[in-house]
């Protein structure tokens, strides 16, 4: 299995994501990734209205977010997070067939979106991208400990 | 020099000097925005690829010498140098500019070349400086774009790069490996819009992104270019990225025309070489592929093609008077024959078509009149030096059109105008300064359209034109009589600058003041059936307005009548038609005048004109029309005995010696075989002007 070096945030404390999926298997596969990139879940949610709820508790750093799922599509879960919360960072999660909700969620504001199924190394790489793309933090890459995945 | 005889070559080397001259040109232009920014590395970088370019083309075409001193050129042109020497370099592009038009000229007669030496010292002299030694490699991006703005797109970047705005062409691949192309496309706009201002974007939509590989932009930003490729880096979204930042002297327009002469010059290298030999062209990692697309779109024609086009559609179109006549006719003797409906949509039909077809080969000869004003700032820089004086150019309008022909015909006269503001229009820079105006005096060209017509205009903002002493002059060279010069209104006085032989200038410069000049630009815009104006403000400057006829080819007339003979004039200079009864004209100086309003008429009546006077003037009727003739400020009227009509006359021009006289312009031939004289407004106008009564010359 691939090293990852650990992604970080600007205080050197571990990415809190917030997972997002109908499929208790798709968020346990997620998790895992997560874990590999020295992340830590802050929370996990099976559909939109559940993920709001989340996102308000938690306020994760990044939040992979399902594009179909019961009660509330994604899409109008990324629309309300983004709505209350500018700032937000969602990665959509989606498999090729579902372009369209694709890209109306990025029209709502989400940041990015990896194809089901997720490779590591892919997600790896978008995470790095989104977290590194913060007005705040003015682009500083973040704290990536020098070494790069090997 | 081999020349081998076939078609092929010889289509090249019409080819190659064609490209060679518009070379030279962006030579010429490069070499002016070195001066005014020295350091400026795109602008070296074109100054290189225009010599390159000319490299390979003239070593392709066997010009051996040609290419060789290019080559000497090619490997001056550095940054280094351009730092170092910045002056001496600009002298020496705008130099070799001259000696390789010198050099094409030559190859072009087969006249022997002419010395090179001077130039050649003048690269040794640079290339002995150190750091010119080595020219350092381009790096040219591998992302092949074009950056195709629209012409709207490109001014709003300028703009944006006029304001200080960092702008920047940017190019992304979406990553082959994307299977949502839409998506990424949203994705990558949605990061350009987060990270400035997009004035432009290709593909513009979602649904024509699927299909596309290239994103291109153009982005205003202030975010530094290095946080701009970061953030375009889309993982697994965007494969590979290129970012220019767009400089001020390098505006979208010149950008795209380069890359198209450059792909140009490299079509004409590989079929030169037959394949197999590119000579120095080929820069495997540059992009040709997208700018030889656009030079696809573009098709060189020989002009004589297309006046022949011209000619057949000026034939078809009496064509289709004559069939209009026919339908007449027939119209009289069968009104009620349902045949005739059908006749006459099938005409109606056949005329939108003919009109559209005449219009569209109008617009093929048409051409930006920028094809002429940018030779200009090269002749003002000139002049101003050989004067010592300081003169800014500033040009408007380049993008109006007008026939390539008279396009050609007004270069002449304008180079004349031009050089004649800077000489004796700007004064010099302490004159300037002691009347409060700035050191530095500006020359204008504009350019519009204005009805049928488009004008040119040269603007000064120097001395103006001294009245008294063109009237001085005037008497001086013979042209008038002291009482008649002080007796000529200011507009005439000021109009005597046009008559052969006059200079107000106090003595003879190399730039000017010879004396020939003014007149010539008159008899040329006579020629194009045009005119020009002169205004002037003592102390504020002047101007020069040229007129012509946005086409040689066909004009809308007024027909008329005299003496039973068919005659025409230009509807556009037509003022307004009015009816007379002899009792209204008066005699005034032996000179038949009309008051009309307010205004005093000089009247024309075409028998008296000399020449024209075997017409039978008919017994005298109580009433005539007077058609009222005006081209610049001037106005006259013409009695005709009786009007026939508007048409659109297709002008063939009248060979010297079938008419002798100056005051018709052309022939042409109606639908029913008539052959219709077109009269020459600005000819009889100026007979009128050479204040001679008109019975003197009946």
């Amino acid at each position: 299995m691939k090293q990852f070096a650990a992604l970080l945030r600007k205080d050197n404390q571990p990415v809190r994501y917030l997972v997002v999926d109908d499929s208790v298997f798709a968020r346990k596969n997620l998790i895992k990734m997560i874990e590999m990139f020295g992340g830590e879940v802050a929370g996990e949610a099976g559909d939109g209205l559940t993920a709001i709820a989340e996102y308000n508790r938690s306020k994760p750093d990044i939040v992979l977010m399902d594009i179909t799922m019961p009660q509330m599509e994604g899409i109008e879960a990324v629309e309300r997070i983004v709505r209350q919360h500018a700032d937000a960072r969602i990665v959509m999660v989606s498999s090729v067939g579902y372009q369209e909700n694709i890209l109306a969620a990025l029209q709502k504001g989400a940041k990015h979106f990896v194809q089901k199924p997720v490779k590591p190394e892919v997600l790896y790489e978008i995470l790095r991208y989104v977290l590194s793309d913060d007005p705040a933090a003015a682009g500083a890459p973040v704290a990536l400990a020098g070494e790069h995945r090997s | 020099m081999s020349r081998p005889p076939d078609d092929r070559s010889s289509e090249l080397r019409a080819l190659f000097f064609e490209s060679a001259g518009e070379l030279l040109q962006s030579l010429n232009e490069a070499g002016l925005e070195l001066e005014a920014r020295p350091a400026d590395e795109e602008v070296i970088r074109r100054l290189r690829r225009a010599v390159h370019t000319l490299k390979g083309d003239s070593a392709a075409c066997g010009f051996h010498k040609l290419s060789e001193l290019a080559h000497e050129l090619e490997d001056v042109l550095s940054p280094q140098v351009a730092q170092a020497r910045g002056a001496d370099l600009v002298e020496l592009v705008l130099a070799a500019a001259d000696c390789f038009g010198a050099m094409l000229t030559a190859y072009q007669r087969n006249a022997k070349l002419p010395s090179l030496d001077a130039l050649r010292a003048m690269i040794r002299r640079l290339r002995e400086e150190p750091g010119a030694v080595a020219s350092p490699a381009e790096d040219t991006a591998h992302l092949p774009a074009r950056f195709a703005w629209t012409e709207y797109e490109q001014l709003m970047i300028s703009e944006a790069v006029h304001r200080g705005e960092p702008v920047y062409n940017i190019a992304l691949r979406i990553d082959p490996n994307s299977l949502m192309r839409a998506a990424a496309f949203q994705l990558i706009r949605n990061v350009l819009h987060g990270s400035g201002t997009v004035i432009a974007l290709r593909p513009e939509d979602n649904v024509a992104a699927a299909t596309v590989d290239i994103v291109e932009a153009a982005l205003a930003s202030g975010q530094a270019e290095e946080k701009l490729l970061h953030h375009c880096r889309i993982p697994s979204i965007v494969s590979d990225v290129r970012i220019e930042r767009v400089s001020a002297a390098q505006m979208p327009e010149h950008e795209l025309l380069g890359d198209l002469l450059e792909a140009q010059a490299a079509d004409l290298a590989v079929s030169a070489a037959g394949g197999a030999e590119i000579v120095g062209a080929a820069k495997p990692a540059n992009p040709r592929s997208a700018a030889a697309a656009v030079a696809e779109s573009t098709l060189r024609v020989d002009a004589a093609r297309i006046d022949t086009v011209m000619n057949l559609v000026g034939e078809l179109i009496i064509g289709k008077s004559m069939l209009n006549r026919t339908l007449t006719e027939f119209d009289q003797k069968h009104a009620r024959d349902p045949v005739r409906a059908k006749l006459a949509d099938a005409m109606a039909f056949q005329a939108r078509i003919l009109d559209e077809l005449h219009k569209c080969v109008l617009k093929i000869r048409m051409v930006p009149v920028e094809q002429l004003f940018r030779r200009f700032p090269r002749v003002v820089r000139d002049v101003a030096k050989q004067c010592g004086k300081d003169v800014a150019l500033e040009v408007s309008g380049q993008n109006t059109d007008l026939d390539k022909s008279i396009l050609d015909s007004l270069a002449e006269p304008l180079m004349h105008l031009v050089r004649n503001a800077v000489d004796h229009g700007i004064e010099p820079a302490d004159a300037r300064l002691t009347v409060g105006k700035p050191a530095r005096g500006t020359v204008y060209l504009n350019a519009y359209h204005q009805g049928t017509q488009v004008v040119i205009e040269v603007r000064d903002d120097g001395r103006g034109i001294d009245l008294a002493l063109v009237r001085t002059r005037a008497v001086e060279k013979g042209i008038l009589k002291a009482d008649e010069a002080q007796r000529l209104s200011d507009q005439d006085a000021l109009n005597l600058i046009f008559e052969s032989g006059f200079t107000t200038a106090s003595e003879i410069t190399e730039v000017s003041g010879r004396g020939i000049g003014m007149d010539v630009v008159r008899t040329v815009m006579d020629r194009l059936k045009g005119t020009v104006q002169v205004s002037s403000q003592k102390g504020r400057g002047a101007t020069f307005q040229l007129r012509a006829p946005l086409t040689l080819a066909s004009i809308q007339t007024l027909l008329f009548r005299v003496g039973g003979r068919l005659f025409a004039v230009p509807l556009s200079s037509v003022v307004e038609i009015t009816r007379i009864t002899e009792v209204e004209i008066h005699k005034v100086d032996q000179r038949e005048v009309l008051r009309l309003r307010e205004q005093i008429l000089t009247l024309v009546r075409l028998n008296h004109l000399s020449r024209l006077r075997s017409i039978e003037s008919q017994p005298a009727k109580k009433k005539n029309f007077v058609i009222v003739i005006g081209a610049a400020e001037k106005r006259f009227g013409m009695v005709v005995d009786s009007l026939v009509g508007e048409e659109e006359l297709v002008i063939k021009a009248l060979p010297g010696e079938i008419v002798s006289t100056d005051l018709v312009s052309g022939a042409s031939i109606l639908g029913d075989g008539t052959v219709v004289l077109i009269l020459n407004v600005p000819a009889i106008l100026s007979r009128l002007a050479r204040a001679i009564p008109l019975g003197a010359i009946a």
